[in-house]
């Protein structure tokens, strides 16, 4: 039943958009930008993020005939945003799967098996250390763990088979553990 | 390898909870007598449930007065020539938001006022003036905040946006505005006189002139072309 409110809202805020109805666009700006510009900071950077979600909003608006309704809004310019970063991700540095080919091979990327090394996480450091991740397990830690997607979406979106999404996702985070572990390693 | 190594890979799926039930029990018994892989599992769960607090981030103003300038050149019969635009990765945030202005100032500027020496006989005049000092005051709203974003992206950039180009900037709006006040007030008194209108239009074409003279500006600037700021500076000031 929400769903059907919520889905009513959304074909209703396209139509009025569609419509050129005065502030129905920046209404939609509004209340979505947030999430995919955070999104986009975290796929490709903060540099490249307000080019980038301009890029998003302009497709999205030239793109709004094409929404039917058959997913929630949010969901349609998420898709629409990931599938942007992606190919900007793949325009500036090769092809994301030889990334996570690169990945793959990379000796000591597991990491320590010793007792726990982190404390409290700290939010700006978890985004510094992400930043410092390789392309490809990036993008697949920045679907999972913070846009809550599943591995099949992933491996939808990427291209790539959902083992490989779980086996980047280990590896995102083993890194990001090594990067934020204390030095002493004392357990916490 | 060893266990340990070998039942790595499946933490990650064990804080998920992506294991068959088989698996996670052979797991916990690993787990039982092995204090690094329970530091381990415990790093992977903070992990995720701080990446879990990561929230969205509220983009820069000056990013929707871009997207708003944009699309309303899309917007049919904005005269923008539908998508005008490629992807501006290379172009400094600064230099769109102030091109991005001048855009929406000329949309805002033309489409309301021509063509200038026939009005639509059922609109007054004094209305069609009032519509354009509308448009001219959202004009300046929004160039004032340019000006600003400017300023505090310069000082992030560590460059520089001289204090004096921006005082002149605003010296040359301010005699542009003078001179569309001006015209305005003769139109005002004299709605049918034909010199009077165009005198307003010249005005508006001269504001947006300076306008695009100072996007010229911040181009010489981002280039590090020294002789073309100093030219475009002097532009600047004769249109003033």
């Amino acid at each position: 039943m929400k769903r059907l409110v919520e889905g009513h809202a959304d074909l209703a805020l396209v139509a009025r958009c569609r419509a050129n109805s005065p502030g129905a666009f920046e209404e939609l700006y509004r209340a979505y930008a947030p999430r995919l510009f955070g999104l986009a900071c975290r796929l490709v950077g903060r540099g490249d993020a307000e080019d980038l979600l301009q890029e998003i909003f302009l497709t999205a608006h030239r793109k709004l005939g094409l929404y039917k309704g058959e997913a929630a809004l949010g969901t349609w310019l998420f898709r629409l945003a990931t599938n942007q970063c992606l190919d900007h991700l793949r325009s500036q540095r090769a092809r994301l799967m030889q990334l996570v080919d690169t990945l793959d091979e990379e000796p000591g990327a597991v990491g320590s098996s010793a007792g726990a090394i982190l404390g409290v996480v700290d939010r700006l450091d978890l985004e510094r250390g992400l930043a410092g991740l390789p392309a490809g397990c990036r993008t697949v830690f920045v679907l999972h763990d913070i846009e809550g997607c599943e591995h099949k979406e992933i491996g939808e979106l990427l291209g790539i088979s959902d083992g490989t999404s779980k086996s980047q996702l280990h590896k995102a985070r083993m890194r990001l553990r090594q990067m934020l572990g204390r030095t002493d390693g004392r357990e916490s | 390898m060893n266990t340990c190594q070998a039942i790595q890979p499946q933490l990650s799926s064990y804080v998920d909870g992506h294991l068959t039930a088989e698996e996670r029990r052979a797991l916990d018994a690993h787990l039982e007598t092995c204090s690094g892989c329970r530091g381990v599992l415990r790093d992977l769960e903070r992990l995720r449930a701080a990446a879990r607090q990561l929230g969205p981030i509220a983009p820069p103003d000056h990013v929707w007065l871009e997207v708003a300038g944009q699309v309303r050149l899309d917007e049919p019969g904005a005269g923008g020539g539908g998508r005008a635009s490629a992807p501006r990765t290379a172009v400094r945030q600064w230099i769109g938001l102030a091109a991005a202005l001048v855009l929406v100032t000329i949309g805002a500027f033309f489409l309301r006022v021509s063509p200038p020496a026939s009005p639509p006989g059922n609109v007054p005049a004094r209305d069609a003036v009032q519509a354009i000092a509308d448009d001219l005051m959202l004009a300046n709203q929004h160039y004032e905040r340019a000006i600003a974003e400017l300023d505090a992206l310069s000082k992030t950039n560590g460059g520089a946006l001289d204090p004096a180009i921006a005082d002149l900037l605003r010296k040359n709006i301010a005699a542009a505005d003078q001179a569309i006040a001006e015209s305005r007030s003769a139109v005002t008194q004299s709605p049918e006189s034909g010199p009077a209108r165009e005198s307003l239009m010249e005005a508006l074409r001269r504001k947006v002139d300076v306008l695009q003279a100072t996007v010229t500006l911040m181009n010489d600037m981002r280039r590090g072309d020294q002789a073309g700021a100093a030219e475009s500076a002097a532009a600047i000031s004769k249109k003033g």
